[in-house]
């Protein structure tokens, strides 16, 4: 029995009309409100609504390729309708029908549109000219449904006038007419009825062809479906299926398997067998008629509509049965099991289990026993069976079905247990067999809890699956060991060595271990589908709609999004393994760089760590937000760029340093402010003076330096109050101070002579007092009423300490592990990469590196700057601050003292990795690192008129205002980019121009102008080097570049020091033929390769070395060249077959592969040790390690290099 | 309300018709228009690198404060050129300096145009000196003058130490009051010329409107149209707008233009040679045009830094 699996439900009028989008998760429901549907199935969100037609609507259908929906409806009309979410609308509607259209359908290739309609006629319209193009006439009563055949020109209809009628309309793509409306006579002449198939004995509902076969399926108000058959020239009625017991909607053929799928208005959806027209399936609904039934024309999906809404379902699990054993994975398709090798994708059948179950329901689970090769199945039909088999050695010959010696019985679910044993459990009688491989059992076991799934639980344990637990079972001693309270548990998958464990339930993911002492939640709103642990301890697992990861402590987190659920096997590194839905192996690459990375930090493994950092682009905001909240704010702190985060989490991990660096490229008051607080804690009252400076907070500066028995900076801060006119401070001021004569000096400057004379009189100051008293017009006889008051003891608190000129000791929280390898800033000096599959991005991590070193050097810049408040300005400077501080106020950042901000060449040198970049910013430093770096290149000497003119290409001046010196513009890579973090420089040579310069040498070769081609590429491997590359794709052309350009720059070289032996040392023979045999070594284009062996052919002949010349002949001949220099070719292989002998012995041995040395111009055999050059990859003796390559000039042979940069997406 | 011949003078230089502005016949010496005129002109010669000109159009014995800052600012460009006379340089900066604090006071004889033009002018000698922050100050930034012209000052020294962001808000500002000035859109154009919004389409916009201006034509608009066109990456119109450029100017074509010609000529190609014969012409015709300096002190940094890597011998049999 087939099993019906509702994926999707929905309450709503009665549905009269369906239609599946054909890739996306999209149905439309057409109802009898009069409102279309679009529903998002898989997320169950209704997408949109149209609502333009008046009264019900029975016709519905979505376009095959593009985004149309097509609708009819009982206001005879037929609207074509935009779904595109930006542009949905009614594009326009085709007015013809007179009476209800039933049924709308677009062709599938060509731009038609089918309607069947009450007043008797099908038509078919021109989308594109929205004409009605033929009317198909001869049914005798209502329409009910019209289809396109999906690849002939046919159309089969059905009528309430109890036939069936197939059209042939292939007159029409022939003669697409372009009359204008209204000429419909003409239209009989393109369709015209093939057959009538008479046989229902009431009104047609709906009539379909079969995908692939010639056959048609009919659904009637007589509650009977027929399936008829076509040939060439009739059509005849093959059976009928009968069950229905009320009118039938729909019938329709299913897209993969012989089965039809039927809806009718006795509520019921059926599945019948196509081949023996028996039923299968009914699905039954209690209070709804079915209307209408629709086909997924890919997935295994029906949509049905009633009278209260629609569902959408599937006929059959999709999950395949399978398991994984090492890379082995054993799994069942169409029947069979399979085993697949992961490493080598072969795949191969087994075992042919068609016999065991119902041919229509695929078994469900599959366990495997490595060491017996047996598996058992289990399959949902028949009330649960399961079947142990044996599986063949090799999977030689015939496959051998099942049921030959697999052993049966009944049960829910049975899974290995040890090699000889297996559990089989039976959910009815709630009982446990184990049983031996004889099928013979050997204990029973009552499950301690309402068992619904066993599964392996360890050595000699299960897990079982309750309601609402898992519960760790112990086999031998038949007791409960463990229970975790989880939602159902559907699936269980264990890691590699046996130690974590994944509970699998429907919306959550119980990670445990072993014993199940510990373990954590994981809760996800779409369904979970699968899942598999990474061998580094991470689970990997697919949702309906993602591929997600989970770390043991239950972090978890997105890797990719999927268009259809897949079934996860198997993670290897950066590849995921797995079963689509119709159980076909599929790998799918996913960036494991994310959650590596944390389980990196989690597990504190630095190197780990600061190898992803270097290479791959993990800077971005969630791994800092990550890091953040999980506690790391100092190695957040290494990735940061952005001032403003780099000084939150500064001021989060408590490093003052970088805080201060930050808060003054930021230099905003709340950050100051915020460093003051953060500074105060930690008893750096340095800083805290630095930050209550720029923010001009006099008072608590005043206080600090009372605190820190700054007396003389105290003084300093009465001035300033002086010049700023504010007397209350002052007086504060002079009050910590412990500077009477100050406070007195305030006090009369305002006026307040009593206080003023008090003080003076209390501190003992009597001339003062006197003075006074004058100023104020009295004497000393107004003022004998005042008591005398003893002598002031009030003194500013003595200091104790003296720390004015320390900090507050601080434990110093020494060098991170990432501040040394930071502040390293070099490759070499770094732990070996742990993993190599990703060491393609090693270059831009060491870009990035640079960066980081760079702006640690301009931190270090600023810190050594004084403040720009110098409390020693006297006070006539302040006063000016003064009046600065007045504008400043009004709008912050406007004015005179705008600080100059981050230059454009600035932020090239930070977005790329790229030396050329770094030239075009004119940052010639670290270009010439990031050269030596990459590529080993130490003599820059040769690349001076380079990197000169590529800095010259990348400014230009301009002043739009007359007199004031120009801007210096600076022309962009991509002038559509101008997000600071984005912004490149120009390319001033690209790849294709430097294709035209290599051209230029190829000539130069063809024209026998060798030191010119020298010259050439020698020049283009230096441009190639200030090439910036933005794909993957152009890393790659540009290696080949550079190994074309190696290539032609060795052949040449070998030429022209073969010329000049010959010239200078006309003797040597030998080593002139060497030279010549070596050059047609080199990995030249056809054309060139045949000039260098004509050459060598030339030169060998003449040395009478005859036979090696025929050699060259025959590898000329390979290259197809003129028949002029086929015959020369052809004569020297006669005279080498004559004379088979060489004159003289050189050292060539054409038979081992070799390398030529470019500076010894020797050869280095396959398998003898060599050196290379790092930017050519030129393969050198090894004595020459070391020493200057000869080729470009420009590296140092043997050097190590970190290669070419990833470019930064 | 400026008269419609003063109107047509200021569209000249503001946008660049240097060579015509300064061979207009100047108004009757009582016109109100007399002076600001003569300012223009002799600003426009000093433009066009010719401060002696605009020296010797300027009363030695004027009283008008304009006339004698653009006198001074004359001298300074003048003793700029040779480093020996950086007395003569000093002399002038002082001058301005005098200037400004001369027009602070609310003298009733002095206009605000007056005021405003000393300030400015003072403010070009300052920025050229190096000094930006007096410069800025001088123009009264961030402040509330309604002086355009010093706002578009302001803008550019702004953008000449990369902070876009305040120059957009200065412009921002300026657009409350200004309304629709020829000069504020030149300004829109420059800030967008620096950073590139929306593919550097103010800038281009401007200029080519500006070009199709029937009442004057600038062979520096071409250039700076040239300019954006080669930001714009559009490499064959920048390339074509600037020979265009170069020819309207008698086929002497200025700094920039010989500079923009340059970077044109580089871009792309293999051989150099264009290019550098281009360069060759504009450092010795323009010895001190930021181009060539910068290349000089770039060039001599590579082989300062070129020496810190050691350089082993050529590995040879």
């Amino acid at each position: 029995m087939s099993v019906m699996l509702t994926k999707f439900e929905s309450k709503s009028n009665r549905v009269k009309g369906l239609a599946f989008h054909p890739t996306q998760p999209l149905l439309a429901a057409s109802l009898h409100n009069g409102s279309v549907q679009l529903w998002n199935y898989r997320m169950g969100v209704l997408v949109d609504r149209f609502e333009e037609h008046e009264g019900p609507v029975r016709a519905v259908a979505i376009h095959p390729s593009r985004a149309l929906l097509a609708t009819g409806g009982d206001d005879y009309k037929i609207k074509v309708w935009d779904i595109r979410p930006t542009n949905r609308r009614c594009l326009f509607t085709l007015h013809g029908h007179l009476d209800y259209v039933r049924t709308v359908q677009f062709h599938h290739e060509m731009p038609w549109i089918l309607s069947a309609s009450d007043d008797q006629t099908i038509r078919i319209w021109n989308s594109t000219s929205r004409n009605c193009i033929a009317i198909l006439t001869g049914h005798s009563h209502y329409v009910m449904s019209a289809q396109f055949h999906p690849k002939e020109d046919l159309i089969v209809s059905a009528s309430q006038d109890q036939t069936v009628r197939v059209w042939d309309i292939s007159g029409l793509r022939k003669n697409t007419p372009n009359s204008a409306p209204g000429t419909f006579d003409s239209f009989d002449n393109f369709s015209t009825v093939k057959y009538v198939l008479e046989g229902h004995d009431r009104g047609v509902n709906w009539a379909a062809f079969h995908p692939t076969l010639p056959l048609i399926v009919s659904a009637a108000d007589d509650r009977q479906i027929k399936i008829w058959r076509m040939s060439e020239t009739k059509a005849w009625e093959v059976d009928s299926c009968r069950g229905h017991f009320n009118n039938v909607s729909t019938a329709l053929f299913h897209p993969k398997h012989e089965l039809i799928v039927s809806c009718g208005e006795d509520k019921t959806v059926r599945v019948w067998d196509l081949t023996k027209r028996t039923a299968v399936q009914t699905f039954r609904r209690e209070h709804d008629r079915f209307w209408v039934l629709a086909a997924h024309p890919e997935l295994n999906l029906f949509a049905a509509g009633h009278d209260n809404g629609l569902i959408v379902f599937k006929l059959e699990r999709e999950r395949p049965a399978f398991a994984i054993h090492g890379d082995m994975l054993y799994y069942v398709r169409d029947k069979y099991v399979r085993s697949y090798d992961i490493n080598t994708g072969t795949d191969v059948g087994l075992l042919s289990v068609r016999k065991f179950g119902s041919p229509y329901v695929p078994p469900r689970t599959l366990s495997f026993n490595p060491a017996e090769r047996a598996v058992l199945l289990t399959i949902s039909s028949d009330n649960g069976l399961y079947e142990l088999s044996s599986l063949p050695k090799d999977a030689i010959g015939e496959v051998k079905d099942s049921s030959t010696d697999g052993k049966r019985g009944n049960g829910q679910a049975a899974i290995f247990v040890a090699r000889n044993r297996f559990a089989v459990l039976n959910k009815a009688t709630q009982l446990i067999e184990v049983r031996d491989l004889s099928n013979s059992v050997v204990k029973s076991i009552k499950p301690p809890v309402q068992t619904n799934e066993i599964f392996y639980g360890g050595t000699a344990s299960l897990i079982l699956s309750s309601p609402s637990s898992v519960v760790l079972y112990d086999i031998q001693q038949q007791k409960t060991l463990a229970e975790i309270t989880t939602p159902p548990v559907k699936y269980v998958v264990w890691s590699a060595d046996g130690s974590l464990v994944a509970l699998l339930s429907k919306h959550t993911i119980t990670i445990a271990n072993k014993n199940f002492s510990q373990h954590t939640l994981i809760h996800e709103t779409i369904r979970i589908k699968s899942g598999a642990w990474d061998d580094s301890g991470v689970f990997i697992y697919s949702t309906l709609n993602h591929i997600k990861y989970c770390l043991a402590q239950g972090d978890h987190g997105v890797i990719c999004t999927l268009d259809n659920p897949v079934y996860l096997t198997r993670v290897k590194g950066k590849t995921v393994h797995c079963l689509d839905r119709s159980a076909r192996p599929r790998t799918i690459t996913i960036d494991p760089t994310e959650y590596r990375f944390k389980l990196a930090l989690l597990r504190n493994n630095h190197e780990e760590m600061l190898y992803i950092i270097r290479t791959s682009n993990l800077l971005g905001q969630s791994i800092i937000a990550y890091l953040q909240q999980k506690g790391f704010p100092e190695i957040a702190l290494h990735f940061v760029q952005d001032k403003n985060t780099r000084f939150d989490l500064a001021i989060e991990c408590g490093n003052l340093d970088v805080a201060l660096e930050t808060a003054q490229a930021i230099d905003r008051p709340d950050c100051w402010e915020r460093l003051a607080q953060q500074a105060l804690k930690q008893g750096n009252h340095k800083i805290v003076e630095k930050a209550y400076q720029r923010t001009k907070n006099f008072d608590r500066l005043s206080f600090l330096y009372l605190a820190t028995g700054s007396t003389e900076k105290l003084t300093k801060m009465q001035k300033i109050a002086h010049a700023r006119g504010d007397p209350m401070s002052r007086f504060h001021n002079a009050l910590y101070a412990g500077d009477v004569h100050g406070r007195i000096a305030v006090l009369r400057d305002v006026g307040m002579h009593p206080l003023a004379y008090l003080t003076a009189k209390t501190n003992g100051l009597d001339d003062l007092a006197l003075e006074i008293l004058e100023a104020a017009g009295l004497t000393e006889a107004d003022v004998d009423d005042v008591p005398s008051f003893g002598q002031s003891t009030l003194k500013p608190p003595p200091v104790v300490t003296p720390t004015t000129n320390f900090n507050w000791p601080a434990l110093s929280t020494g060098e991170s592990f990432f501040d040394r390898a930071l502040a390293n800033g070099n490759l070499e000096g770094g732990a070996d990469a742990p993993y190599l599959n990703g060491v393609d991005g090693a270059g831009a991590a060491s870009a990035a590196l640079d960066d980081w070193a760079k702006e640690e050097e301009a931190g270090e810049d600023i810190a050594a700057e004084e403040g720009a408040w110098d409390l020693d300005a006297d006070a006539e400077d302040a006063a000016e601050q003064e009046k600065e501080e007045e504008l400043v106020e009004e709008e912050p950042e406007l004015g005179a003292g705008a600080t100059p901000g981050v230059s454009e060449t600035e932020l090239w040198t930070r977005n790329s990795p790229f030396a050329a970049d770094h030239v075009a910013a004119g940052s010639f430093d670290t270009a010439m690192q990031l050269l030596h770096r990459q590529f080993g290149v130490v003599n820059f000497s040769h690349l001076k008129p380079v990197f000169l003119s590529i800095y010259r290409s990348s400014h230009v001046y301009l002043s739009p205002m007359a007199s004031l010196p120009p801007l210096q513009l600076h022309l962009r890579r991509n002038p559509e980019e101008s997000a600071p973090a984005r912004v490149l420089p120009v390319a001033m040579r690209t790849l294709p121009s430097i294709r035209a310069e290599l051209s230029e040498g190829f000539r130069a070769v063809s024209g026998n102008k060798l030191p010119e081609a020298q010259t050439v590429f020698r020049s283009v491997l230096r441009a190639l080097l200030l090439v910036p590359i933005s794909s993957d794709n152009e890393a790659k052309e540009w290696r080949d570049l550079v190994t074309l350009s190696r290539e032609y720059l060795l052949g040449v070289t070998l030429e022209i020091e073969r010329r000049r032996v010959a010239q200078e040392n006309p003797d040597n023979v030998r080593r002139s033929l060497e030279l010549a045999a070596y050059f047609t070594h080199c990995k030249l284009q056809p054309a060139h390769l045949q000039i260098a062996l004509r050459s060598a052919i030339g030169v060998f002949a003449k040395a009478n070395n005859h036979a090696t010349a025929a050699k060259f002949a025959r590898r000329l001949l390979d290259l197809n060249p003129d028949p002029k220099i086929v015959a020369q070719a052809r004569q020297r292989i006669a005279a080498g077959d004559r004379n088979p002998r060489n004159a003289v012995e050189i050292d060539y041995d054409e038979f081992t592969e070799f390398e030529i040395c470019a500076a010894s111009y020797t050869p280095i055999y396959k398998g003898s040790p060599a050196v290379r050059c790092p930017y050519t990859d030129a393969a050198y003796l090894p004595q020459y390690k070391g020493q200057l390559d000869p080729l470009t000039e420009l590296t140092e042979i043997g050097a190590s290099s970190a290669g070419l940069p990833a470019p930064r997406s | 309300m400026d008269s419609p011949e003063l109107y047509h003078v200021k569209q000249q230089f503001t946008l660049g018709a240097y060579k015509s502005l300064v061979s207009l016949s100047l108004p009757d010496a009582d016109s109100p228009d007399y002076i600001p005129t003569l300012v223009y002109q002799a600003r426009a010669h000093l433009a066009l690198d010719d401060p002696s000109a605009a020296l010797a159009l300027v009363p030695s014995d004027t009283e008008n404060v304009a006339l004698r800052a653009v006198a001074a600012l004359s001298r300074y460009v003048t003793a700029e050129a040779d480093p020996a006379k950086e007395e003569a340089r000093d002399a002038a900066l002082e001058q301005l300096r005098d200037l400004c604090v001369e027009v602070e006071g609310d003298d009733e004889d002095v206009s605000e145009w007056e005021k405003g033009t000393v300030r400015v002018l003072s403010a070009i000698a300052f920025a050229r000196a190096g000094e930006i922050e007096e410069a800025l100050e001088t123009l009264g930034a961030g402040g509330e003058t309604h002086n355009l012209e010093a706002v578009a000052y302001t803008v550019q020294i702004y953008l000449s130490i990369h902070r876009p962001d305040l120059a957009r808000k200065e412009f921002e500002r300026a657009k409350r009051w200004a309304e629709d000035d020829l000069l504020l859109q030149l300004i829109e154009a420059s800030i967008g010329l620096v950073t590139g919004r929306d593919a550097y389409a103010d800038a281009h916009a401007f200029f080519s409107e500006q070009l199709a201006n029937p009442s004057l034509t600038s062979p520096r608009l071409l250039t700076a149209r040239g300019v954006a066109r080669l930001l714009r990456g559009e490499l064959s119109a920048a390339k074509s707008d600037l020979e265009e450029a170069a020819v309207q100017m008698g086929g002497k074509p200025d700094s920039e233009t010989l500079g923009a010609q340059t970077v044109a000529a580089g871009l792309g190609a293999a051989k150099t040679a264009e290019a550098d014969q281009l360069f060759g012409q504009l450092s010795t015709e323009h010895p001190g045009f930021p181009l060539v300096l910068d290349l000089e002190r770039k060039a001599h940094l590579f082989d300062e830094l070129a020496t810190k890597f050691a350089v082993p011998p050529v590995a040879a049999a």
